[in-house]
């Protein structure tokens, strides 16, 4: 089981990512995006593509847009070939804003992207730990998760989809993440359950298969009991939430 | 054809919301536009958008369309149209030219573009420059108002421009500089810059007549007169950012000066009482390191970009964070970034101070809390950028801070102790060895920065002295510099070029070699037109120098081009003694390394004891106890800066294990604490304080505070007390004027004392001597405003055990003590700034008295005897419990039946140091009592796990409830 975690251009968790995927029994490679366009072929040595968060290009006309827009023009076909086989791809924050804008995620129309993710509601930066429920079970990285308490940190998190496409994202089950209050229930939009103002809680998509996710929260912050905020005054196991995520895809592929 | 591409949100934005709010007008709309050098055709015209826009949620505007997409909007009709000036960084323009280039490849060669923000508005005139001023720093940026007829009209007629840098064609032809004239003028030269031909003035270069006619005489022994660039090197060589003058001098009787004496002196010492390897490399290097495992080094340096912040605050706190996370790459062979810093002591955000440069209301002062946001943003975009966490920081507000913000990022590096085999932080440019310049490119931006940072804020603070950051550039050069360079030992030495740019890097870096010679021809520029002059000591931000052997430089320059960073070669280190820099095969600088190194006079203080400035009688306001903690709780410098602590991400890299926002109720806490290694559960403790506020009274006593709450913090945290390492930051004002050196001398003093007593060396530190503004107000009266002389101590230690860290959160049941004694120390207080206070003294730390808690502290937590704690500060036990409720939602009862002659609010409010809440579990109380005397701890309560705090005294109860405390403490800070 082998992980490529991509980097270059302001990508910058991923020693953290990476991290988390050899804990739970990966082998696991950091790439640079320009040495993968120079070699592409050497996708087929991998079973799990991850983009790790960060602020590839400073967000620069759009967070996510400007890799997404490079990958589009070198690494197109061979990502989308990697998403259309047996294969995990995971985007995590910046990550989860590139396959967004990649358009890899919902992917019902194919190409052009469907989705946006535009500023956060607050106007402001958000870095603070959120409650999500688990909304698709079908998705290889999501089974038999049901919470998951995990950090965001981001200034362009909230979720726009047209009406139409939020009908079929709803009906195909895409959505995999939503953001619940307090008393487990949807965070109906409130902050700061929901951080960014999110049509419909989202916090995640995947596509058709289950075996994409462009997710918002960090998993791999959220890794040791000893991440999770004021963990000195909980009773704890060795792991947090975000370490299910990384085991889901160990399980895929045992 | 068109030469603009624009683009629109469709929703309302968070920066739209947020201007419509401010400025209570629903009709603001904000546009991204881009404005190109040549006419697109459709076809380029569409695809380009296309790859710069996103579909979903953004319309474009074209000419067949601009109408009716923004009639929709509203009836705009006014138009604010906000670019960069010509040559100051446009990051989004650089992008996008990126993604241009890649995907159009050779289709659309050499062409400019620049970003452009245009804001339309349906209002009054008056309110639309209201806004502009709002939104703009004319320092480097243009501002256009016009109605929004004229700009559809732009827009049909392709009328956007966009400005490129026009600098007059010049020849260089090398310029001498006739110093035999007189003093008066001689001094003009000092002050005014350099004369051009045509009579103007480059700006100033901030030396004294003694440094000139040091110069003078040096040239009239090697028989010739000096170059303008030799003068400009000597000069930011010599300036009292990079030499620290003051602190070198003689000051009174003290003849090695007080950096070596209290200082350097302290550490001295330390290290000869300890003998073990904790330090590892202390104030040659541009951090100062210490041992952190067997295999691990740390390294910790605080900046100030005070003055840059005051002119562009957004600019100079992002180049003040990403221009710190460069000394910790340029620390020994480049240490890894791995958590930010932050202080900032700022002007009232709500007060409108009417400052201005010049007389007549002319040039004025950015108003306060355009300051404060901008400064508070520079700092979160330079260090989310990066991929730096930045968990540890506080804000504190006085007036006197209206004519310069203080302003102090601090950055942690970390870097294995040896890289194949050698000591990491020992590194040595040897004679041969390539000069390599990898990063950023060259502008006029930041020409002068060093010099002028060492003077007052006057009408001739000059304009270029601005910086413009780019994270991304410098995160694409450090990943390069830390991944694939430094561990395979590539090159022999590195730094960081910051103040005073390639003259400061190379002349420093050459003293390990011998000396060097520079082409300056070689240096890619942002433009051409650059004097060389300004090449030399252009202060462009992102940049490294490195020393790298001929045999390895191919690799190295190879390495940094395929991840897209720029390096050349631009000159190389000789043996000889000998700073040498030629332009275009003329020798434009011929000097001595000793000369140019030492050759400043230096200068002789003499101290005189100040007036003190006793604290008026104020008048108690009659309140309720519960009423004053509600006032306090609300008060700036006690309200929680939790807005600031989210917009900082500090979970990234995953270390984050005390985090800024503490309990379930998020207090903001005063220390935090770093995991950097997956496979060691030792951590990093950090913390700050400064307490400007004694300054006037109490220098010494100022000094000692500062230390003693930056170490507190750290042992209430969990550090070991035998592994904390501080940092001084001196931000002085007028230190020309013998009082002030008095109170500088005093609190350096301080520095020595505690620290000795602490066992805390000094690892690094920086000082800012001038920080005074000097101008007019309103009416046009000449006024002069000082910052109080505030240092600034940031404690670095390492946390042994992951058990070893402490909670504020207690339980039910816990009784409430107080580690310390208390006395009534109000003076200078929170308390009494917005209660009054009658008769008091301002705190003082006895080092023994405080030791024995900390250590006794520590030995009890080590125990598990300790349930919670939290350090006792601003605001004392009264702000401390009620932080404590907030933290845990839990409330307590209080008894004040006090034995002492101090009176309850004495009692509560007093800012006595050395002191430490905690709660202890019941059952824990006999063992406590084996390692605390008595007279040592006062217990103060019991945590009830009620809603409510009771305060009990003899003869009556008062009740507050923990929500409602909580609502105070988290309230917004009026102006920001």
């Amino acid at each position: 089981m082998n992980v490529l975690v991509l980097s270059g251009y302001g990508i910058n968790c991923e020693n953290e990512t990476l991290h988390a995927f050899e804990v739970v029994g990966f082998k696991g490679k950091i790439i640079h995006i320009n040495d993968l366009i120079q070699n592409p072929k050497q996708l087929n040595n991998y079973q799990v593509f991850a983009i790790p968060g960060g602020f590839s290009y400073g967000d620069d006309t759009g967070s996510g847009n400007a890799m997404a827009k490079k990958i589009m023009t070198n690494l197109y076909d061979q990502l989308t070939d990697f998403s259309l086989k047996d294969k995990l791809i995971i985007g995590i924050c910046n990550g989860c804003q590139i396959l967004i804008n990649l358009g890899l995620v919902p992917s019902l129309n194919k190409k052009d992207p469907e989705v946006a993710l535009i500023e956060n509601k607050s106007g402001s930066y958000e870095c603070r730990w959120v409650d999500i429920k688990v909304s698709n079970n079908k998705s290889p990285w999501l089974k038999n998760i049901s919470t998951l308490n995990l950090p965001v940190a981001h200034q362009e998190g909230q979720f726009m989809i047209p009406i139409n496409l939020l009908k079929s994202i709803k009906a195909n089950n895409l959505i995999g993440l939503q953001y619940i209050n307090h008393h487990k229930k949807l965070a109906k939009g409130q902050f700061p359950f929901n951080p960014n103002g999110s049509k419909d809680d989202i916090a995640a998509l995947t596509n058709q298969n289950g075996n994409v996710l462009a997710m918002m929260p960090h998993p791999e912050r959220a890794f040791y009991h000893y991440h999770i905020p004021n963990w000195q005054s909980k009773t704890l196991k060795k792991f947090a939430d975000g370490y299910k995520i990384f085991m889901n895809a160990k399980k895929f592929f045992a | 054809m068109t030469n603009t591409i624009q683009i629109l949100s469709i929703e309302k934005t968070g920066k739209e919301s947020s201007l419509q709010k401010e400025h209570n007008n629903k009709s603001i709309k904000i546009i991204n536009g881009y404005f190109f050098s040549r006419n697109l055709d459709d076809q380029k015209f569409t695809k380009i958008s296309k790859l710069i826009s996103n579909d979903v949620s953004q319309t474009i505007l074209t000419k067949k369309n601009v109408n009716k997409v923004l009639s929709s909007y509203s009836n705009f009709n006014w138009v604010v149209e906000i670019k960069f000036l010509p040559g100051v960084t446009d990051n989004i323009a650089t992008t996008v030219k990126e993604i241009i280039k890649d995907n159009l490849k050779s289709s659309f060669k050499s062409f400019e573009l620049g970003s452009t923000k245009i804001i339309l508005i349906k209002g009054r005139k008056e309110d639309i420059t209201k806004i502009s001023k709002n939104e703009a720093n004319p320092l480097i940026q243009t501002i256009k108002i016009y109605p929004f007829k004229k700009y559809l009209n732009n827009f049909k007629k392709n009328q956007f421009k966009i400005e490129k840098v026009k600098l007059p064609k010049k020849k260089y032809s090398k310029k001498e500089i006739n110093l035999n004239i007189s003093d008066h003028q001689l001094s003009l030269i000092g002050k005014l810059g350099i004369e051009e031909n045509d009579k103007s003035r480059r700006g100033t270069l901030g030396l004294d007549l003694e440094s000139l006619k040091a110069i003078r005489n040096y040239f009239f022994t090697i028989k010739r007169k000096p170059t303008d660039v030799e003068i400009e090197t000597l000069a930011q060589t010599w300036s009292e950012h990079c030499k620290h003058k003051i602190f070198s001098a003689k000051i009174d009787d003290i003849h090695e000066g007080i950096f070596k004496k209290y200082i350097k002196g302290a550490t001295e010492k330390i290290i000869q009482l300890r003998k073990d390897n904790f330090c590892v490399s202390l104030f040659t290097d541009n951090a100062g390191g210490i041992e952190f495992n067997k295999d691990w080094i740390i390294c910790h340096k605080v900046e100030t970009h005070n003055t840059p912040s005051a002119l562009d605050p957004f600019g100079g706190a992002i180049t003040g964070i990403v221009g710190v996370n460069r000394d910790c790459l340029g620390f020994g062979k480049g240490a890894k970034p791995i958590a930010n810093t932050y202080a900032y002591y700022l002007a009232d955000p709500n007060k409108n101070y009417q400052l201005y440069r010049q007389k007549n209301s002319k040039d004025p002062m950015l108003p306060a809390n355009f300051i404060a946001k901008g400064i508070i943003s520079g700092v979160r975009v330079g260090g989310n950028c990066s991929g730096i966490p930045t968990p540890q920081g506080n804000v504190y507000f006085d007036d006197r801070f209206a004519g310069k913000p203080l302003v102090f990022c601090g950055t942690v590096g970390i870097i294995p102790k040896k890289i194949k085999g050698k000591l990491s932080h020992k590194k040595k440019a040897n004679p041969g060895d390539i000069i390599l310049m990898a990063g950023g490119r060259v502008g006029k931006d930041g020409i002068h920065g060093a010099t002028f940072s060492s003077e007052e804020l006057d009408p001739n603070s000059p304009v270029s002295a601005v910086q413009i950051g780019d994270p991304i550039t410098q995160k694409k050069m450090s990943d390069v510099i830390i991944r694939e360079l430094r561990d395979e030992n590539l090159y022999s030495s590195i730094t960081d070029n910051g103040a005073g740019g390639l003259s400061s890097s190379i002349g420093e870096m050459a003293k390990e070699s011998g000396g060097f010679i520079v082409n300056l021809e070689k240096i890619p520029l942002k433009y051409n037109g650059l004097y060389p002059w300004e090449i030399w000591v252009s202060e462009s931000q992102e940049r490294m120098t490195l020393a790298v052997p001929p045999k390895n430089v191919k690799k190295v320059i190879k390495r940094f081009n395929a991840r897209g960073v720029e390096a050349t070669i631009i000159g190389k280190f000789i043996k000889k003694e000998k700073a040498i820099v030629k332009y275009n095969k003329t020798e434009i600088l011929n000097l001595d390394m000793e000369f140019l190194h030492e050759g400043y006079p230096k200068l002789n203080l003499k101290t005189s004891f100040p007036k003190i400035k006793k604290e008026k009688k104020k008048i108690i306001k009659k309140s309720s106890l519960i009423d004053k903690l509600h006032k306090l709780l609300s008060s700036p410098n006690i309200v929680s800066k939790e807005f600031i602590a989210t917009q900082y991400d500090h979970e990234v890299q995953a270390t984050s294990i005390i985090k800024p926002l503490q309990g379930e109720g998020r207090v903001f806490g005063n220390a935090t604490a770093i995991k950097p290694l997956f496979d060691d559960e030792k951590s990093i403790a950090l913390s700050q304080a400064a307490y400007p506020q004694y300054a006037e009274t109490n220098p010494y006593d100022m000094a000692g505070c500062s230390i003693d709450t930056a170490y507190k913090n750290l042992i209430v945290s969990g550090a070991n007390s035998k592994k904390i390492a501080i940092l001084d930051n001196f931000c002085w004002c007028s230190s020309d004027e013998p009082d002030r050196l008095y109170q500088l001398k005093e609190a350096a003093k301080a520095c020595y004392d505690y620290a000795v007593a602490y066992q805390t060396p000094f690892i690094s530190g920086k000082d800012s001597m001038f920080n005074d503004f000097k101008g007019f107000d309103k009416t046009g009266k000449s006024v002069k405003i000082s910052i109080p002389p505030t240092l600034l101590i940031s404690s670095i230690g390492v946390v042994n055990k992951i058990s070893h860290l402490t909670k504020i959160i207690p339980d039910d049941g816990d009784i409430l003590l107080v580690l310390g004694a208390t006395r009534n120390e109000l003076q200078d207080s929170v308390y009494s700034k917005i209660i009054g206070y009658e008769k008091s003294k301002n705190p003082d730390v006895n080092s023994k008295n405080a030791l024995r808690t900390y250590r006794n502290f520590e030995k009890a937590n080590k125990l598990g005897i300790i349930n919670s704690a939290i350090g006792i500060d601003l605001g004392g036990i009264g702000i401390a419990v009620t932080k404590m409720a907030i933290a845990s939602k839990k409330g307590f009862t209080i008894d004040l039946k006090l034995k002492n002659k101090i009176s309850v609010d004495q009692f509560l409010f007093s800012e006595t140091q050395s002191r430490i809440l905690v709660s202890l579990k019941k059952n824990k109380l006999a063992n406590f009592k084996k390692i605390f005397k008595a007279s040592d701890y006062t217990i103060i309560g019991k945590c009830t796990g009620s809603d409510i705090i009771e305060f009990k005294d003899n003869k009556k109860i008062m009740r507050g409830k923990i929500s409602d405390f909580a609502k105070s403490y988290k309230q917004k800070i009026k102006g920001l």
